[in-house]
């Protein structure tokens, strides 16, 4: 049975290997010019591209992620003409309310958590004199030889594990009681009934 | 047995080597593990909110598991593709930074025109790859921080792309179609239920009733 399976497996994989390379020859040959190649020459916009790569952290895409939600799902929902008007309206106020309080407590989240792992991790000779826990300022520093773009890339990967972590318990504790404080208010503004209240 | 401060040490390097040269790529799979507890969170959310009447739960329910299985279905599919196509873009060197076409234009792999750069007419941009250039390093910097600029913007179109427009469209089409199995099961049930008086049939007192109470025989959708 396991033969078979790792087969199958082998020749599904094999076969994904397959259409992937036809469709990535396919798609990279035809797409644009071959003429005129797509060149990023303008100084400020390679320098936006840069800065994009090296600080833009998970923090930053939440935030960028709850924005753009805001602007789109909540016309989403409204357009949505598979339910009732009642239904419609708690699925929008709830929609709302879930952004806001996802993207408020995971920017939050996400950002302390990256600021806390670039306080422990630290290399000796930046460690001030008068500093506290020095013992621990090097706690999370690998040991392995880096640039410091990569170190910043790794202090944002493990802020963002650590961000994780904390999400499990902040996730219940905060985000779940919050969209549904902001989801009842925003039902009584919108003018919302209960069946019963009717 | 392995020390617990080796295993740990070991754990930051495969961190630092992982996703230290590649921030996008930790971007998709941090995205996914958080989208999977933020929806495991609004789902005992809209459980606990008693001022939720039951016919809108099992609207909300079924959608924020379609909200969760959807974004995490679509992140993988849709924003890793993109992502990933990007990325290709720039490591075949059909999209470059000024620095990295001149270094192409100097190894011979694009020509300058009047217009600004092409290939030769037979070159397969999938059988190539700058990293695997003999003198790469000449270009390695300007190179990476490009690429990985690419990506991360690639990577948060495609995000906004499919947790802000694929989602929401997908999981309110599967919620939809829930709520109105759901309903009409309740609706089922609730007359399995009724027990008509004496003298008169089964189908009559469930046609007196809807009547009387009309929410409680129709579906809301």
């Amino acid at each position: 049975m396991a033969s078979i399976s790792s087969i199958r497996n082998f020749s599904l994989s094999r076969t994904y290997d397959k259409i992937s390379r036809k469709v990535s020859r396919v798609v990279l040959n035809n797409i644009g010019s071959r003429e005129k190649l797509p060149t990023i020459s303008n100084p400020k916009n390679l320098r936006i591209i840069d800065w994009i790569g090296k600080k833009l952290s998970s923090a930053e895409n939440r935030l960028i992620l709850g924005a753009s939600a805001l602007l789109s799902q909540p016309f989403i929902d409204a357009s949505n003409k598979n339910v009732d008007n009642e239904t419609r309206h708690y699925s929008i106020c709830r929609t709302i309310a879930k952004i806001i309080a996802g993207t408020l407590t995971g920017y939050s989240i996400r950002k302390l958590c990256i600021k806390s792992v670039d306080a422990f991790t630290k290399y000796a000779h930046e460690i001030k004199p008068d500093a506290r826990f020095k013992k621990l300022r090097t706690f999370l520093t690998p040991t392995l030889k880096c640039t410091a773009d990569e170190l910043q890339q790794y202090k944002n990967t493990m802020g963002t594990i650590a961000a994780l972590g904390v999400m499990i318990f902040s996730n219940f504790l905060i985000d779940a009681p919050l969209t549904k404080g902001l989801t009842n208010w925003f039902t009584k503004l919108g003018g919302v009934r209960n069946d019963e209240s009717k | 047995m392995m020390n617990p401060s080796k295993i740990f040490e070991n754990f930051k390097n495969a961190i630092l080597t992982k996703y230290g040269p590649n921030p996008a790529k930790m971007l998709i799979y941090t995205g996914v593990l958080g989208w999977f507890l933020s929806s495991a969170a609004q789902v005992v959310a809209i459980i606990v909110n008693d001022k939720i009447p039951k016919e809108q739960k099992m609207f909300l329910i079924p959608q924020e598991i379609g909200d969760g299985a959807i974004n995490v279905i679509s992140f993988f599919c849709v924003t890793s593709v993109i992502k990933n196509f990007a990325s290709r873009l720039v490591s075949s060197g059909k999209l470059a930074s000024l620095k990295t076409r001149q270094f192409l234009t100097d190894s011979g792999i694009n020509i300058k025109t009047k217009n600004g750069w092409k290939v030769p007419k037979n070159f397969d941009f999938s059988k190539f790859n700058i990293k695997n250039m003999m003198n790469f390093d000449q270009i390695k910097d300007d190179y990476n921080s490009f690429k990985n600029g690419v990506d991360v913007v690639a990577m948060t179109i495609g995000s906004i792309l499919s947790c802000n427009i694929i989602t929401p469209v997908l999981r309110n089409k599967y919620a939809a179609k829930r709520q109105q199995r759901n309903l009409a099961e309740m609706s089922r049930i609730s007359n399995e239920k009724i027990k008509y008086p004496k003298g008169i049939s089964m189908d009559t007192y469930i046609k007196m009733t809807s009547v009387k109470y009309p929410s409680s025989s129709g579906l809301k959708i």
